[in-house]
């Protein structure tokens, strides 16, 4: 399958200020995330993605076309903005009508795809009210909707959970996973939240400094690594001592005994520490990786 | 027992089931930039006559829509009165003048309605995603004014041309004699609409604020009319004359108070350049003209048909530009 969307050498400058820097990428099916703290370059590349500016040098390719040359490949192209763009004196069912009309759709089967695309998102039951009577949680849905209404084949969503509460940034998050693993709708998620990455993506790219720090599946980031996790109730130091006696490099953090590079020598010389200190082991855990080691510990190249 | 239940048909199977087919893929036909064009145009539409909202959203439109038709009405009823050869009501050249005023009222308050509200609410980054181009959408909305500006201008038209039509005492010999009114009017009232939409929709597309679009168009059309006409209105010496014992006062020598430039100074006068032009494509003379297009007659005739597709041109272009300019 030819990738959704390709980033080859994508650079783009402002003056002297560089906003994305030879970035090579491809979105396949899925869910992709695009992470990278403010200002790595997200937004810029979303723009050259939509065709809304053109890039300084490099190319980018959505659907197989050049978004700056050509309009018609975003009638298969969905984007939600992170910023307020809706109407308020329209209601929602109106408003989605409309936009999916200005998407191509005749405007029979508009209709019936807002009818779908309202119940899919939760929002058939306020369908008839106006956008400016809705909660924040309801007007991102409304922009989801939006995006989705015409049946994109890939849709770009700008930090979706931005501005709502835990309650609504669950169903959120749940919506866009319905979205890119049960609709078939692939998507390209900008954030620089990493647990919306962690709960919804399959892939990650990761921007900083409008350069592509990282690229690879997001189990990859979050696999188990040989760094063991021993959490101990009581005997701390004296289990330390053990463990330090029998040559195994190990640092305390609170409750938490960190063992680097854990092997089956390791994994028994812990055994014999906690049989002979009679400490109450509470956990024996390898440490999983999480999308925020990426930060810490920098760009390593998967 | 409850009653209401007690009625209910007692029922020992299932009589339906319910399903939920899940997310259902769309493969129906998708029209593209055609499509859009057209849902903006017709979007635009129903925003500026109000269908779709409250009834208040509707009543400036009505009102303006039955301003401009009770003129024509009136000079209708009163041709079925007096009858065919009565000169003293206004024919169809004078029929643009008489309704100007409202035109603008209804361009100035109107227009930015297309434009200014999608700005403000950034609806207008969620069009520009969309197979569209930024001058697809300006000119969509453009067309949309234009079309209702263009309904009005003719309805009045169309409604005086019958009347005289029907109120002649040979009605055939009526249309042989004034057959060229009729494209003249159409081609008269299509540059009026062109005038009325582009100016105020040029204004809006620097303004996030109707209120403030609104008000600056106003202000240019009405001031600039007014300091207009006041430097090109004429200035006279006083004659004494004696008239059967008693001594009067004579204008002579009447010439604006601007001089020779009074004649350049009119065009600057947005409504009377525009009226100057609608005489032109009537071929008349206004009967009582404003000291401004009494002034620009001193011109070519290309001169103020020249002026006027600057004031449409230019606001035009800037539509296209600020347009083309945008970014989300």
């Amino acid at each position: 399958m030819p990738p959704l969307l390709q980033a080859a050498g994508l650079t783009k400058h402002y003056g002297s200020t560089i906003a994305l820097e030879d970035a090579t990428f491809d979105v396949h099916e899925g869910v992709t995330g695009l992470l990278g703290p403010n200002g790595a370059g997200k937004s810029t590349a979303i723009k050259l993605f939509l065709g809304l500016i053109r890039p300084t040098a490099g190319s980018a390719e959505v659907l197989g076309t050049k978004p700056y040359e050509t309009v018609e490949g975003r009638t298969r192209l969905g984007y939600m903005p992170e910023h307020e763009c809706l109407p308020s004196s329209v209601t929602a069912s109106e408003f989605l009508m409309h936009m999916a009309q200005v998407s191509g759709l005749p405007p029979a089967h508009a209709r019936t795809r807002t009818a779908d695309i309202l119940r899919h998102v939760g929002l058939d039951e306020e369908r008839y009210r106006s956008i400016g009577e809705y909660s924040t949680g309801m007007r991102q849905r409304v922009k989801l909707a939006q995006a989705l209404v015409h049946d994109p084949v890939l849709v770009l969503l700008d930090e979706p959970t931005a501005g709502l509460d835990p309650g609504g940034r669950e169903e959120m998050l749940d919506l866009i996973n319905r979205t890119g693993h049960s609709f078939g709708i692939s998507i390209m998620l900008s954030t620089h939240l990493m647990g919306d990455i962690e709960r919804t993506a399959d892939r990650v790219v990761v921007l900083e400094d409008g350069r592509v720090a990282q690229e690879g599946p997001v189990s990859q980031f979050t696999k188990a690594t040989t760094t063991l996790l021993v959490e101990v109730d009581d005997q701390h130091d004296e289990v330390t001592r053990l463990l330090l006696a029998n040559g195994v490099t190990t640092t305390r953090q609170g409750q938490v005994l960190v063992i680097m590079d854990a092997g089956d020598a390791e994994l028994d010389a812990v055994r014999d520490a906690l049989a002979e200190t009679g400490a109450r082991l509470r956990r024996l855990a390898p440490h999983r990786g999480t999308l925020t080691d990426i930060f810490r510990d920098g760009p390593r190249g998967v | 027992m409850d009653p209401v239940a007690s009625d209910l048909p007692v029922t020992s199977s299932p009589q339906g089931e319910v399903f939920d087919l899940g997310y259902q893929r769309y493969d129906g036909p998708r029209e593209g930039r055609s499509r859009a064009r057209k849902a903006i145009y017709w979007d635009g539409v129903k925003l500026v006559l109000g269908i779709g909202r409250g009834p208040k959203a509707k009543i400036l439109p009505l009102l303006l829509f039955i301003s401009t038709m009770f003129p024509a009405v009136v000079f209708v009823i009163i041709l079925s009165f007096v009858g065919e050869g009565e000169n003293f009501l206004p024919g169809p050249a004078d029929y643009n003048g008489i309704i100007s005023f409202l035109l603008i009222l209804f361009g100035a308050i109107m227009a930015p309605e297309l434009f200014t509200p999608d700005r403000k609410d950034r609806v207008l980054d969620l069009y520009l995603v969309r197979p569209i181009t930024s001058t697809d959408y300006a000119l969509a909305r453009v067309a949309a004014f234009m079309s209702i500006v263009l309904v009005l201008v003719y309805s009045g038209q169309i409604v005086l041309q019958v009347g005289l039509i029907l109120t002649a005492v040979e009605p055939w010999e009526y249309i042989k004699e004034n057959w060229e009114d009729t494209p003249r009017f159409m081609a008269a009232g299509f540059l009026m609409a062109m005038f009325i939409t582009v100016i105020p929709m040029a204004v809006a597309t620097f303004m996030t604020r109707r209120a403030y679009a609104s008000a600056f168009v106003i202000g240019l059309f009405m001031v600039g009319t007014f300091v207009v006409n006041g430097l090109t209105s004429e200035s006279c010496d006083a004659e004494a004359r004696s008239e059967g014992g008693r001594i009067k006062l004579e204008a002579v020598d009447c010439e604006p108070v601007t001089g020779d430039a009074a004649k350049y100074i009119a065009l600057l006068s947005l409504i009377d350049t525009s009226l100057a032009v609608n005489y032109l494509v009537f071929d008349k003379e206004d009967d009582d003209p404003s000291p401004a297009m009494l002034a620009s007659r001193e011109l070519h005739d290309a001169i103020p048909i020249g002026a006027y597709g600057l004031y449409t041109l230019i606001p035009l272009a800037v539509i296209w530009w600020q347009y083309r300019r945008t970014r989300i």
